[in-house]
């Protein structure tokens, strides 16, 4: 039984008060830019998911807390979470650092946003 | 035409026999439900301006003026309890008070029930039903946690240290009661941590 | 020795001579004291054989002294309340109990199935797989059923189980598992230091083995220094105790599962009360594991006879309940510590001699012995046992290490044998959840090593097999975690306790003792008793080929089932180390998994049976239903009324009956279970946009729209009527079980999509009573409640909207319709619900109208062609499927589901489409699910082309109907399709629209 702490409310609880939601930082194509999206593109956001042993980016809700959605960064061999953080929130630099996969890419093209609009 | 009657969840239930603490439904509380953001001053102003109290802005904590109470549901969501019979003209004047202003009003005082729990063994009555620590010292009076109580959604209010409200959906009340009656019943008491 | 032969004269710590005790065990009359377990109590009476093995049915007695017991499992309770499978040597006799041993046909002393034991050469490791291969029909009929009635451990209850069980939550900072020297000590320095400590132990009186041990903490016998300690610990209000509890799992998180059998050894505690058994879900901060140790068995041949048991057991039973096994015993050991059972046998006045494997040994305690004047053979073994139901006498031999035959051996009489092979970590709960464990050549046992999980085991758990190392340990691990775990300790100052024991000489491992003659002929050598597995099988699986040490585990059983191993682990590895030639930790070992002991279904339900068993959710109204006769339906959690059956009417006739009351006067529908769904702000049309395939930014204030839902896959999820209350404002209506997952969804894509989007849900699904009122007389019962608001049809049209009141019910109106006819939804504060629903009643009253539930309601729809989300679709169900494409936007940029729709494997043609179908014979009513196939043929397979989702005899039409979704179904209008039913039946049936009454809609706006 997984123990979660929920970054919005503060409370830990038991995984059955919480609800998990599958990867994290996932980008929805069509939110962007609905009018040009290759089929490969929309069956990437549908169906692919990264599936590691090691550091796996995830959501999470607080399903009978304060209903609110938040990020976990969780250790899949060892199920320990690294840091939990806001739903708008990338992770702490260190574990941005440590990503592999989806996620090196998004944080990396997240990084250059943020560059740019400075 | 028959003449509107008002039926608590609970009214048809008798009350509680043969438990090791006192259980009863709380039948005279009225509830809106209020949302808006805690980092909009317009909506906190106006929201105190009403109620007469601050909405509470840290997790799980409630505050109180008079008969008027607001718990802390979520950053951007509060239950306002009050005397039933003035729940519909409060949420006018919250509702009317806020106009303009990014909220949602609604009167929900048929929407839950709310059973109180009272006496020493009322906390492992409830820890029989969730995974809190309701022992350790974080539920102090004042305390709100909304919890996955035996197997549903639920609302703790403490209210004294002996003293706790739990509100659950109206459609799970006998279920509620039913489990209740059955943690809470004499002969199955577990005095956690209390000597003698 | 009269009379009693077994009860001593005198003794035994736990018993309580002045209280007698009387139970049945196989239906016979057994008396014992108070304090007895239902094995001293047996085993006093005289009686040895408790059971039969698993496999070759052979008898078998006491072995262990606690948990550890593999052979004498007891079925407990009568009928309902029976519980399988318990260990003799833990259950605590009270008077009235009964018992019954398990796994022997006709009786304990002889055994038809023994028979397999004679036949044991056909019975080799691998036997299930090797034997029971062919022909393939036979494992069905004729293998399975035969070997589980002859195999099976103990039954299972069969009726309803009277007890009642709970469940309970506990957090601490420390827990403590093991009562023993080492947990109380561990506990004391933990609380002391400030820690909350949870003490568990599954054992009725605290301590341990420690009245087994030999030592002295400041001149005092180890069990009677712990009394005071026991009495200090119990009176601490940060130290809960829990005695008769078994931690029986750990898992992720340090969070951990314990079954407290809190009244099983005293039922009188339930008549008050007290639940039976209570399962405990523990979150600890951090872990002390004193689970002690269990003492090895040692593979001698015929080593399973009854009343050879482990030399600690033997201890326990003369010093705890002043019972003896026999007059005459040998202890047979590879170390010191068995020596403690010649003393403890010598004092009670019987003849024991001792058998030690060790050539040369020096400790303290074999000294004492030979001066003591007791017979002690070094460097011998038991070669050979005489005796099946009983030990009549044992053959000891000569012995070098590693010899494998027997060269000189002599006879001696005995009736009991104590037997010793070192000791082993108690490693299961360290094992739980991925602690790592380590060889030790001491020991020759693993002891843990590291674990991820904030862990500690202390004393002889981690293999600190002496009193003094384990009182270190344990204070300093209760320090530790306490301070691991709390921001502030208290300073904790402990007295320095002065140790006295006697100095051991090494253990020398012993896997195998050597037989008389070719041991794998007529005897056998076991290793696991509870499955039946010995030394030979394990050396067969290896010279097949089961290498690994788990495909061995699989391929003989070894290790397996509610045992897991506690006492044949480490002798089976040892085996396969002599038969490899592998040192044991290259060998690895098996894993561990929970439970540690079983614990029963009803602990594992807790209070959720009855009533209780799923959460059920019911409208204010529900009550009502149910003293009208109503049959409820279960929608979700919902009770849902079903149909309303008066007397001298079946179903079909009240569900035909309510149909025909609302098309042709009125009717009434608790529709309370809808969820309802508040969504308010400036962005709510714009969200709405989004979420539903129809658009909401058009649509007015006060106006009715119906929406559906997709996923992002493009397939249908929900649908519903959606209100606009004020321009930023509307109030949702949902399937009755979507509700809670609909409310979840919106509020998902709000915060994690289109989070600057400004807008609130709030669900209010219960504060509202809701129902319909649906006929061509609707519109007078509504005017006949008092309404403050017009109800003509010209200032109340179909699909709009009202907020008012009916005499004194405040209302939300909807003129909506589900069936077709014309229909108003009512809502109302769910406290008035119940007397709204009962003056609708009487104001409808003159008009006809009856109650309908949720059957009617579905046939209602179906004669319209309305859909239900689950019914009409499946999960892989899009709009143009159920042929709504037109209320899917072409307009709007993006909405859920809307690109998916556009993916190749959703274009084209092939999808299954739905339509109607009449069936050729009017009364043929086809069953729901039924299959359309391309072509009839004698038998499968056919190719299949769709099937019915909906289904119904229309009472309105005359004549039945149904939907069905068929590949290209919309191009086939007219064709008659076919659906082969069970037994050669073919019902056809003509493909048409969907909609089978009043095609243009006139009723609803009337």
């Amino acid at each position: 039984m997984l123990l979660v702490t929920c970054p919005v409310c503060g409370a830990e609880g038991d995984e059955t008060d919480f609800h998990g939601g599958g990867q994290a930082h996932v980008t929805r194509p069509a939110t962007s830019d609905p009018e040009n999206i290759t089929d490969q593109q929309q069956r990437d956001y549908l169906f692919i998911r990264h599936n590691p042993k090691g550091l796996h980016f995830e959501r999470w809700r607080c399903d009978r807390g304060c209903g609110k959605w938040f990020h976990a960064a969780r250790d899949t061999a060892t199920l320990e979470f690294k840091a939990f953080y806001g739903i708008t929130e990338l992770p702490p630099a260190e574990l941005i650092a440590q990503a592999k996969g989806p996620w090196a890419d998004y944080f990396a093209q997240r990084a250059q946003e943020t560059k740019k609009s400075k | 035409m028959l003449e509107p009657q008002f039926n608590s969840p609970l009214a048809h239930r008798s009350p509680a026999e043969n438990t090791s603490i006192d259980l009863h439904e709380i039948t005279t509380r009225g509830m809106i439900d209020l949302r808006g953001l805690s980092s909009d001053r317009k909506f906190m102003a106006a929201a105190k301006q009403v109620l007469g109290v601050d909405l509470p802005k840290s997790p799980r904590t409630s505050t109180s003026w008079g008969d008027v109470k607001a718990l802390w549901l979520s950053p951007d969501q509060w239950l306002i309890l009050c005397a039933r019979d003035k729940a519909p003209a409060l949420q006018a004047e919250l509702a009317k008070a806020l106009e303009g202003v990014h909220s949602l009003v609604v009167d929900v005082s048929d929407m839950r029930c709310v059973i109180r729990l009272e006496g020493e063994g009322s906390r492992e009555t409830l820890m029989k039903g969730c995974s809190l620590d309701l022992i350790g010292g974080e539920y102090g009076p004042g305390t709100v946690r909304r919890v996955r109580f035996a197997e549903i959604a639920g609302l703790l209010h403490v209210i004294e240290d002996n003293v706790i409200d739990l509100y659950v959906f109206r459609s799970y009340a006998d279920y509620t009661w039913d489990f209740l009656l059955k943690a809470a019943r004499k002969g199955s008491e577990v005095r956690l941590f209390s000597k003698g | 020795m009269t009379g009693k032969p077994f009860r001593l004269p005198e003794g035994g710590a736990r018993i309580d001579r002045n209280t007698r005790v009387t139970f049945s065990f196989d239906g016979r009359d057994i008396h014992g004291f108070t304090g007895d377990t239902l094995a001293s109590a047996v085993l006093a009476s005289g009686q040895k054989v408790f059971g039969r093995s698993f496999k070759y049915h052979r008898p078998r007695g006491v072995v262990g002294l606690g948990s550890e017991e593999m052979n004498a499992l007891i079925g407990v309770g009568a009928d309902s309340s029976h519980e399988p499978n318990l260990r003799a040597t833990q259950i605590e006799i009270y008077d009235g109990m009964t018992a019954e041993s398990q796994n022997r046909w006709p009786s304990l002393s002889f055994d038809i199935g023994a028979v397999n034991n004679k036949l044991s050469r056909f019975f080799p490791g691998g036997f299930y797989y090797k034997t029971f291969k062919w022909p393939r029909a036979f494992w069905k009929h004729v293998y399975e059923p035969v070997i589980r009635k002859a195999a099976g451990l103990g039954k299972a209850a069969t009726g309803r189980d009277p007890d009642t069980y709970e469940h309970m939550h506990v957090h601490c900072d420390v827990i403590v598992v093991g009562g023993g020297l080492a947990g109380l000590l561990a506990a004391e320095a933990a609380a002391l230091s400030g820690a909350r400590v949870v003490l568990a132990d599954e054992n009725p009186e605290l301590g341990g083995i420690a009245d087994l041990t030999a030592g002295m903490i400041d001149g005092v016998r180890l069990s009677d220094w712990l009394k005071p300690l026991i009495e200090r610990l119990s009176a601490m209000p940060n130290v809960h105790i829990l005695k008769r509890t078994t931690v029986v799992g750990h898992f992720v998180h340090n969070y951990l599962m314990m079954n407290e059998r809190v009244a099983d050894h005293d039922p009188h505690l339930m008549r008050e009360g007290a639940p039976r058994q209570r399962l405990w879900k523990v979150r600890a901060g951090h872990v002390i594991l004193a689970t002690g140790a269990l003492e090895r068995p040692i593979a001698f041949a015929n080593n399973d006879r009854p009343n050879i048991m482990l030399a600690s057991a033997v201890r326990g039973l003369v010093e705890r309940y002043g019972v003896t096994p026999g007059s005459n015993g040998v202890v047979f050991t590879n170390n010191d510590d068995a020596y403690l059972t010649a003393f403890v046998l010598k004092k009670a006045g019987i003849n024991v001699r001792v058998v030690d494997s060790r050539k040369v040994t020096s400790g303290d305690l074999v000294q004492r012995a030979i001066a003591d004047g007791i017979p002690v053979s070094l460097g011998a073994v038991i070669s050979a046992v005489e005796g099946s139901l009983a030990v009549k006498a044992v053959k000891i031999a000569d012995y070098r290490k590693g010899q494998g035959r027997v060269i000189t051996e002599k006879r001696v009489e005995c009736d009991f044998i104590a037997m010793s092979g070192g000791w082993n970590p108690v490693l299961h709960l360290w094992a739980h959840n991925g602690g790592k464990i380590k060889f030790d050549d001491g020991l020759q046992s693993f002891r843990p090593d590291v674990h991820r999980d904030a862990m500690t085991a202390v004393g002889a758990a981690n293999g600190s097999m002496d009193v003094a190392t384990t009182v270190d340990e344990a204070r300093s691990a209760g320090e530790a975690a306490a301070k691991s775990v709390l921001k502030k300790t208290k300073a904790l100052k402990l007295a320095k306790l002065e140790v006295k024991e006697p100095s051991r000489g090494a253990l020398e491992s012993l896997w195998f003792a050597p037989a008389t003659g070719k041991y794998n002929e007529g005897n056998k050598h076991f290793i696991d008793f509870q499955n039946d597995v010995t030394a030979a099988d394990l050396e067969l699986a290896q010279r097949e080929g089961y290498e690994s040490v788990e495909h061995t585990k699989r391929y003989t059983t070894f290790g397996m089932a509610t045992d897991q191993g506690k006492t044949s682990n480490l002798n089976g590895l040892g085996v396969l180390s002599e038969a490899t030639g592998k040192a044991i930790p290259a060998i690895g070992t098996t894993t561990f998994r929970p439970p540690y002991t079983p614990y029963s279904f009803g602990s594992i339900a807790g209070s959720l049976t009855g009533s209780l068993f799923l959460p059920v959710r019911r409208t204010v109204v529900f009550q009502w239903h149910t003293d009208k006769g109503a049959t409820f339906e279960p929608v979700g959690q919902w009770r849902r009324a079903y149909t309303y059956t008066g007397t001298g009417e079946d179903k079909h006739q009240s569900i035909t009956r309510e149909i025909l009351s609302v098309r042709n006067k009125v009717g009434l529908l608790d529709a309370s279970t809808l969820g309802k769904i508040e969504i308010k702000g400036p962005d709510a049309a714009e969200f709405l946009d989004r979420m539903y395939t129809n658009a909401y930014s058009t649509l007015k204030v006060g106006r009715c729209r119906y929406g559906l839902m997709m996923n992002e896959l493009g397939f249908l999820t929900d649908d519903g009527v959606t209100v606009r209350l004020a321009d930023d404002h509307f109030l949702m209506h949902t399937t009755s079980g979507g509700a809670d997952r609909i409310a979840a969804w919106l509020e998902e894509w709000l915060q994690t999509e289109w989070t600057h989007y400004k807008v609130f849900v709030t669900p209010v699904t219960e504060q509202w009573s809701q129902f319909g009122l649906a006929g061509p007389k609707a519109r007078e019962v509504l005017a006949k409640m008092d309404p403050d608001f017009d109800v003509s049809n010209e200032a109340f049209p179909h699909m709009s909207f009202k907020i008012g009141h009916l005499g004194g019910y405040p209302v939300r109106l909807f003129r909506i319709s589900f069936s077709g006819e014309m229909s108003y939804e009512l809502a109302t504060p769910a406290g008035y619900g119940l007397s709204l629903w009962s003056a609708l009643l009487e104001a409808g009253s003159e008009f006809g109208i009856e109650p309908y539930g949720t059957e009617a309601l579905h046939v209602l729809r179906a004669e319209k062609g309305y859909i239900v989300i689950g019914d009409e679709t499946d999960g892989t169900t899009t709009p143009d499927d159920v042929g709504m494409s037109g209320m899917v936007s072409k307009k709007k940029a993006d909405f859920l589901g809307k690109r998916s729709l556009e993916q190749s494997y959703l274009k084209g043609s092939g999808r299954k489409q739905l339509v109607g179908l009449l069936t050729e014979d009017p009364q043929e009513v086809l069953p729901d699910g039924a299959y359309a196939v391309a072509e009839v043929k004698d038998k499968p397979p056919m190719e299949m082309i769709g099937q019915v989702t909906s289904t119904y005899m229309s009472p309105t039409l005359g004549r039945s109907i149904a939907m069905a979704l068929i590949e290209n179904g919309r191009a086939r209008m007219g064709e008659t399709i076919s659906f082969p039913l069970e037994r050669g039946k073919v019902v056809k049936a003509k493909i048409t629209d969907t909609v089978f009454y009043d095609k243009d809609g006139g009723r609803i706006n009337a």
